[in-house]
């Protein structure tokens, strides 16, 4: 390909992209109407064009895709701490959850009301524990007289206090 | 796949340390020698119109408030390790707390636990049990069973009846009992 060949198709190639001037289109146009090989070369190149333009990209399936975008990440150094990767994200999420957890599971010092309530709810208890007391009293001195009440009672008693005494010789 | 599973990691993560907490409170007595399971009358009688159940951990409050005040107390109640009452109205309808009544002395029995007293009239019934193990009292429970209601008391720890009856005066409560 001479020089003169070489500028022609460039012109050529000018043409077809629409970067030729109006006047130069005019020009080659003249010289093409008195050069049938430069004529023929520009149908050539208009007819290719439209070929080119006839092609019909095809996309490429999503699997393909993807692993093709994955690409650049695989070649990518692995960041050591993310916070918008999801295990940290849960983590994060995770630990108002722990701290309530962990709050709810310490004992809680009560208020002064709560024990002034427990110490209600225990003099309770112990009321009745003196009712089946006094009920059991009742019921050995109709039985049995008064004295033997008392005896009964106290010896009751004397066997509840051995078990207590027995384990406070143990703990010392 | 993995994301599915961390989820699940942390939903039953969560899920159980919520449960710890409630878990514990309930094992704290049931654990202990002195617990005795009343059973629940609650189908027949409705909810108990009295519950209480005081561990360990509220007790020793109590004490420690009580100490300055009346040391005998606070001494006595250091030495339990928890309260349990439960008080239903049963307006006449014995039958299932009699029957209650039986069930839990078997259990108790059954469980090495000692009676103490037993009284056995008709319109009234009173049992006293006590546990022991190697000579230290564990625990001691009271049911009382009339016309009018169903007592059941677990005290679980040691407790003197005697000293009872002296620091009883020292607590500013008014209980209305039937002692007819």
């Amino acid at each position: 390909m001479n020089e003169y060949d070489e500028k022609r198709e460039d012109l050529i190639n000018a043409l077809m992209d629409g970067e030729l001037s109006a006047t130069d289109a005019e020009l080659l146009k003249v010289e093409a109407s008195d050069d049938r090989e430069l004529a023929r070369a520009i149908i050539e190149a208009y007819q290719l064009q439209l070929e080119m333009d006839a092609i019909r990209v095809e996309r490429a399936p999503d699997s393909l895709r993807k692993r093709l975008r994955a690409i650049p990440r695989e070649h990518r150094p692995a960041p050591v701490f993310s916070l918008l990767q999801p295990r940290w994200a849960m983590a994060l999420a995770a630990i108002p959850l722990v701290v309530i957890v962990v709050s709810l599971m310490q004992p809680d010092t009560p208020s002064a009301s709560e024990v002034a309530r427990a110490r209600q709810e225990m003099a309770i208890a112990f009321a009745y524990l003196d009712k089946a007391g006094a009920i059991t009293g009742r019921e050995i001195e109709s039985s049995v007289g008064h004295t033997m009440a008392d005896a009964v009672t106290d010896s009751v008693n004397r066997v509840i206090k051995s078990q207590n005494l027995n384990s406070k010789e143990k703990e010392a | 796949m993995k994301r599915l599973l961390m989820n699940k990691f942390v939903i039953g993560l969560f899920c159980t340390l919520l449960a710890l907490p409630a878990l514990a409170q309930e094992d704290e007595l049931k654990n202990l020698a002195g617990y005795v399971d009343f059973g629940d009358l609650s189908a027949t009688y409705g909810e108990p119109k009295i519950t209480i159940n005081l561990g360990g951990t509220m007790l020793n409050f109590v004490g420690m408030m009580s100490s300055s005040e009346s040391p005998e107390t606070s001494e006595m109640i250091s030495k339990l390790k928890g309260i349990r009452v439960q008080i239903f109205s049963i307006e006449e309808n014995t039958d299932a707390a009699r029957d209650q009544f039986s069930e839990t002395k078997s259990h108790l029995k059954s469980s090495g636990w000692e009676p103490i007293v037993q009284v056995n009239e008709d319109d009234e019934q009173v049992l006293v049990y006590m546990k022991a193990i190697d000579g230290n009292m564990e625990g001691m429970t009271v049911m009382v069973v009339d016309e009018e209601e169903a007592v059941f008391v677990n005290v679980i720890g040691q407790l003197n009846p005697a000293e009872l009856a002296q620091v009883m005066d020292k607590f500013d409560v008014n209980v209305d009992l039937d002692m007819d």
